[in-house]
């Protein structure tokens, strides 16, 4: 039997007792390496063992509970989806593209944790597994064949009771099962299973451990008489170069997913809490600061930011304010959709990026506002970095998320009922004087917004240490120019006169546009521009993402050039 | 007292002292020995500290010490008020000794194949290579069988002791010298609780670990 580095059949790779919290493991299945780690949710990660930047083993790497750190760079990766989620080598940024490690399928059952090396086979228990309390033996790994080690195996049956060979290199006597895991052409780790919880666990353990030492040092030294078998040679493929480096704009995805409400309650006054569930598996990656685009029922589309910490991808929590029923968003959410009703939303996409490199970090809360600090302060809490969030409301039953909110370890000051003149001077006293390194990230409405930004700036904030999100633009938009658009992709040019936006003129043409705020603030008519110079007027773009002039928002942005060309 | 350490910094024997006296939050002073490339630990001047010809020395005031178990010996007994470092009773005093004696094959099988790699020693690489294996096999068999028996340091006392500040620094750099742990996981745990002790500092090629479940 020749080992395939494509054998679809599911082995173990180690003991559930191998992954305490918090620690990674190193193990390896038909040559290829792997990162073996438990997240904080119990949920076990199998991924290729290289960190995607420069290729350092993830083994090394520090288990942070939600994400997994690479030694090297401090690359971060999601429990669950192995998507990167930090990138110290770029602060400010979220990393937007689908930066994501190679994951094996993972099951724990009987003891065992089980992988493959694709997930061509789903995952079924080995015949006679279900319905005993199995316990697991210490692992034996041996420098021999793997056929060799279970032939061997097969060999410690007692004579009336010959042994049992079972489908995936295992073996099975009596009331115990030997699984041989391939971890490479001449190598093997014998994981044994007992049916039943033995009377003594350790003097059984070391019954079992003292042959299967003996048995590994007779197939050891047989091993060591013939040529060493040539080990399996897998390919690792690179990252594209497209991937590796940091994208100058964050182009949203155009999937949509479909989710189900898993929970609605009322968080707080005014408040309603959704849980909004894969329907199977996980759901992508996001970033702290991160939103999704909701779908709702009657055709709106409304964005809200996930509140979940790191790591958390089986559902997204948000939080809708229950009066702000403008354009009859929010209202069709809370009084219409009930639990275990479909919706649909887009991938997460984040304008709001928090830093994880700050010796300090003032978040500052409004309201509805509190949902994406919420989600940096959870972030922050697992990585252990120092924040304090200030979260204001105008009375003590409009806190929401209360209970997660006690459930954090780090500074959390509730301001509640405070008069207008006080919320000014608590902001001043919260924020301080700015030193080096020392990042702000403000979410709440408007005013609110206005006085953190002004505040800031008046006790030495700079520009960069200053982040916000905005739920609406108050800006006047200048909408005197015209000039002609080129829709590349439909072929088409279209005059748009001053006194229309281009979504306007788009929409009188015939075509389909999403969009939802229409005001330069939710991001959802994003597009890619081609050619000519955008005159930005959105508050949804970042400097960076205007200055690089490749994307605008259609709904208030215009053109200085007399021509531009779009991407639609 | 005054404390000098002649030391070489990416020397896990100089580590091992570096790394208790960080614990210990005592102060001391570093006098650098150029163990490579210019061989300083056998220039006249070191010999008459140390005529073995081996770092690391520690001076503390008059008293000069050399051998690094020795040392973690004496400065637990002297400078560790717990008593726990190197505790009095004899049966784990023998206890100590005993992983002090395997930290020194260690130091023959893994080091040498690191020095062999990384610093172009003349040694039998492979010969190194299988001498580390057999001692890890073993430490993980101890460390494995004292997860179940509730032990999760070398020695039996539930506290770490100088037994595992001296085995630690080259396992943990056992990479370098081509020495892989995946097969010893139990070991790779130990590594984990190591570098949780309150105090500990790194050295180059060892990086920390993070923080326990617990504490966050
Ligand atoms: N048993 C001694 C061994 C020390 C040792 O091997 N030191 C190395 C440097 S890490 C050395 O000086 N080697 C030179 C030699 O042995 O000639 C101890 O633990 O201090
Ligand atoms: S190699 Fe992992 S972050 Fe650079």
């Amino acid at each position: 039997m020749t080992l395939s580095l494509s054998d679809p059949t599911w082995y173990p790779i180690a003991s559930s007792d191998d992954l305490p919290f918090r620690h990674v493991y190193q193990g390896q299945l038909l040559g290829r390496e792997l990162a073996v780690w438990r997240a904080d949710d119990g949920n076990v990660n199998v991924w290729e063992n290289r960190c995607l930047h420069r290729g350092v083993r993830l083994s090394i790497g520090i288990n942070e509970g939600g994400e997994l750190k690479c030694q090297y760079h401090g690359w971060r990766y999601a429990n669950r989806s192995a998507g990167c989620t930090y990138i110290p080598a770029h602060p400010a940024d979220a990393p937007a593209r689908r930066i994501q490690n190679r994951t094996y399928p993972v099951r724990e059952a009987y003891g065992l944790i089980w992988s493959a090396a694709n997930d061509e086979q789903a995952f079924r228990p080995f015949a006679g597994a279900e319905g005993h309390d199995w316990f697991a033996l210490r692992p034996m790994p041996v420098n021999a064949a793997p056929e060799d080690v279970l032939a061997a195996l097969a060999g410690l049956a007692p004579d009336d009771q010959p042994a049992d060979l079972l489908p995936g290199l295992a073996v099975r006597f009596g009331g115990t099962w030997y699984f041989v895991q391939p971890v490479d052409a001449g190598r093997a780790v014998i994981r044994g299973l007992l049916r039943e919880q033995p009377a003594d666990a350790v003097a059984t353990l070391r019954h079992y451990n003292e042959t299967l030492s003996k048995l590994r040092d007779r197939l050891e030294r047989a091993a060591a008489r013939k040529p060493a078998p040539e080990p399996l040679q897998p390919t690792f493929e690179k990252l594209s170069a497209d991937l590796a480096t940091m994208p100058d704009i964050a182009i949203p995805r155009g999937n949509t997913i479909t989710v189900v409400v898993r929970r609605k309650w009322t968080s707080a006054d005014g408040v309603i809490g959704f849980e909004l569930a894969a329907r199977n598996g996980h759901l992508p990656t996001f970033q702290p600061g991160a939103h999704i685009d909701l779908h709702l029922p009657n055709g709106m589309t409304r964005q809200y930011s996930i509140t979940n910490g790191p790591g958390e991808l089986m559902s997204y929590i948000i939080g809708v304010k229950q009066e702000s029923a403008s354009k009859g968003g929010s209202k069709v959410l809370v009084e219409t959709v009930r639990e275990g009703d479909l919706l649909s939303i887009s991938e997460p996409r984040n304008n709001f990026p928090l830093r994880r490199d700050a010796v300090r970090t003032v978040l500052i809360a409004g309201g509805i506002g509190i949902t994406p600090l919420l989600s940096m302060a959870r972030f922050l809490d697992k990585s252990a970095l120092p924040y304090e969030l200030h979260y204001f409301t105008r009375a003590g039953e409009q806190v929401a998320f209360r209970g997660d909110l006690e459930a954090l370890h780090g500074k959390v000051i509730l301001h509640t009922g405070l008069p207008r003149a006080e919320i000014g001077t608590t902001i001043a006293s919260a924020l301080g004087q700015w030193s080096m390194a020392q990042h702000v990230y403000v979410c709440g409405p408007g005013p609110m917004l206005e006085t953190v930004r002004d505040t800031a700036t008046a006790q030495g904030w700079p520009e960069e240490s200053i982040h916000f999100e905005y739920f609406r633009n108050d800006k006047v938009i200048d909408n005197s120019s015209a000039f002609d658009v080129e829709l590349a992709r439909s072929a088409m040019t279209l005059h748009v006169p001053s006194g229309k936006t281009i979504m306007e003129v788009m929409r009188d043409a015939g075509l389909t546009v999403p969009s939802s705020c229409e005001q330069g603030a939710c991001g959802t008519c994003l597009t890619t521009v081609i050619e000519g110079e955008v005159d930005h007027q959105d508050v949804y773009l970042n400097r960076s993402e205007k200055a690089s002039n490749t994307c605008m928002m259609t709904c208030v942005s215009r053109a200085k050039s007399a021509r531009l060309v779009l991407d639609i | 007292m005054t404390i000098t350490l002649y030391d070489f910094e990416l020397s896990g024997n100089c580590y091992k002292l570096r790394l208790l006296m960080s614990i210990l939050k005592l102060r001391y002073n570093i006098v650098p020995v150029d163990f490579y490339p210019d061989r300083q630990h056998k220039a006249d001047w070191f010999l008459r500290l140390n005529p073995f010809g081996q770092l690391p020395v520690l001076k503390d005031d008059d008293l000069i010490l050399s051998d690094s178990g020795a040392i973690l010996a004496y400065l637990a007994k002297k400078y560790d008020e717990s008593g726990q470092w190197f505790p009095n009773d004899p049966a784990v005093t023998a206890e100590v000794l005993r992983w002090h004696a395997v930290a020194d094959d260690i130091t023959s099988t893994a080091s040498a194949a690191r020095l062999a790699l990384g610093f172009f020693y003349d040694f039998d690489i492979e010969k190194a290579q299988k001498g580390a294996h057999r001692i890890f096999r073993l430490m993980d068999e101890h460390l494995w069988f004292g997860e179940r028996e509730g032990r999760d340091w070398l020695c039996s006392p539930d506290h770490p002791t100088t037994a595992d500040i001296a085995c630690f620094p080259y396992v943990m750099l056992s990479e370098e010298g081509g020495i892989s742990r995946q097969d010893y996981p139990a070991l790779r745990r130990w590594t984990d609780r190591v570098r949780r002790i309150p105090g500990f500092m790194v050295m180059s090629g060892i990086f920390p670990a993070g923080r326990a479940a617990e504490e966050s």
